[in-house]
């Protein structure tokens, strides 16, 4: 965000220079996102079906009080609610990561960018919320 | 035998179909779980989407890693796909499933066309292997291509009439990278920012404003949105195919995720199905992409359109309401 010479000096990359430390986080973060999600759905689906919960009974509907409850009470479902919020997360978590990292170098067009997915998304959520 | 294992067994054949033949997996799963085991087609959207973004999250950052995939213009026209993303997603709860339906067969049909077209092309066939081993999980990307993530020629490589050519690069190379230039130094462009060495990203502003298309057929149909993203990246704004099917790739994460947070939020997602079926797209997808060069697609794509045409067939039964 700096206008000043040392924030132009890291912040004025010319078009076509890559940063590979950014770009090698957020992939590094997208990796860890899924391999977690996917060890939850994993653990938390058989877990479930191994209790004799078939996939075609009626499900309850996401409700976070609820998931942080079955997941205290190591209720399997948590597991599978924790998990499909880890998935759902782990984009948005890459575009904060990417907000963090064009605004520490001030690149100011890309940081609001950033900004401007994550509330997108923001709306998304509350769109989600007012039809619940 | 139990139903859980038969969604993860579907999951599995899908995300492996997709996987092999450069589709994203949702195009399979919403078929599967309607026709198969008789979920409401919004539903079976929203468990799709929740596939796509898990199997889109794995290959993106390989994509990512490998430097692929244009991180910039990824989150630039993620802004607009997002936007559609949200107006689907309220769409999609708005009007009535056969809608739906009827529209999932249309975009089956298209596919199952495009692929006919892709087979026909005798330039594809001589494709060489990619070198990208995951699979692009979007219903778009190597549509056109003979092998699985094929995505054309490579970054730098210039691809016939898209690709930036030496007096294109020069216009995007900002005065103070010019070589004696008694210019003082200025700061790029937002716009030339976007650009990578070896292609120039233009048209920004109309590619922007049909990205919100991809989000919103993402939305209601349960797909990727690539059928859409790549070709708006590689023919309208130059970017060659194989980072638009990478950048797309890309996007998909957010795209796919907007939609799918405000059906989570609306009830729309099934626990019990998602989970069996979304592990069993991601293990499919991960297998595919290992073992998509040792395999002779041309049987698969054959039958890959024979299941196309197949179900676009019961998704139009369904949005007719025909028994």
């Amino acid at each position: 965000m700096s206008s000043s010479p040392a924030g132009r000096a890291t912040g004025a990359r010319p078009p076509g220079v890559v940063d590979h430390g950014l770009e090698g986080r957020i992939a590094r973060l997208l990796s860890v996102g899924t391999v977690i999600s996917v060890v939850l759905l994993a653990v938390g689906g058989a877990s479930l079906l191994i209790g004799g919960v078939q996939p075609l009974q009626s499900a309850p509907a996401f409700d976070a009080g609820q998931m942080v409850q079955d997941l205290l009470a190591l209720h399997p479902i948590g597991l599978v609610w924790l998990g499909l919020v880890v998935v759902l997360a782990t984009p948005a978590a890459r575009v904060a990561a990417g907000l963090v990292g064009y605004a520490g170098r001030g690149e100011t067009g890309m940081a609001l960018v950033a900004a401007l997915v994550l509330a997108v998304i923001g709306v998304g959520v509350i769109t989600g919320l007012l039809g619940a | 035998m139990d139903v859980g294992l038969l969604m993860l067994a579907g999951g599995f054949v899908a995300g492996l179909f997709g996987s092999l033949l450069g589709l994203g997996g949702g195009i399979l799963i919403v078929p599967l779980l309607t026709i198969g085991f008789g979920l409401p087609v919004r539903e079976a959207v929203g468990v799709s989407l929740v596939s796509v973004v898990m199997t889109s999250g794995a290959s993106a950052a390989v994509f990512l890693q490998r430097d692929v995939a244009n991180l910039r213009l990824g989150m630039f026209l993620e802004l607009f796909t997002a936007a559609g993303a949200v107006i689907g997603g309220a769409v999609a709860f708005a009007i009535d499933q056969r809608y739906l339906a009827a529209m999932f067969a249309i975009l089956m049909l298209y596919v199952a066309w495009t692929m006919i077209q892709g087979a026909r092309r005798p330039a594809a066939a001589a494709s060489p292997p990619t070198e990208i081993e995951p699979a692009s999980h979007d219903a778009e990307a190597s549509l056109g291509d003979d092998e699985p993530g094929t995505a054309g020629p490579s970054v730098d490589e210039p691809l016939g009439g898209t690709a930036a050519t030496p007096a294109a690069m020069t216009a995007v190379t900002p005065p103070a990278m010019t070589a004696g230039s008694p210019v003082p130094p200025a700061e790029p462009t937002f716009v030339a920012r976007l650009s990578r060495p070896g292609y120039r990203v233009g048209r920004v502003r109309l590619g922007s404003f049909i990205s919100i298309f991809a989000g919103i057929i993402s939305a209601l149909l349960g797909v990727g949105g690539g059928i859409v993203k790549v070709p708006i990246m590689h023919l309208i704004m130059g970017v060659p195919l194989r980072v638009a099917t990478a950048t797309s790739n890309l996007m998909i994460g957010i795209t796919a995720s907007t939609s799918a947070i405000v059906y989570l939020l609306r009830g729309g997602i099934d626990p019990y199905v998602a989970g069996p079926t979304a592990v069993g797209v991601f293990l499919g997808a991960t297998l595919g992409s290992r073992t998509a060069h040792r395999v002779d697609l041309r049987v698969l794509r054959l039958l890959f359109v024979a299941v196309l045409l197949y179900t676009a067939y019961e998704m139009t039964r369904l949005a007719i309401g025909l028994p």
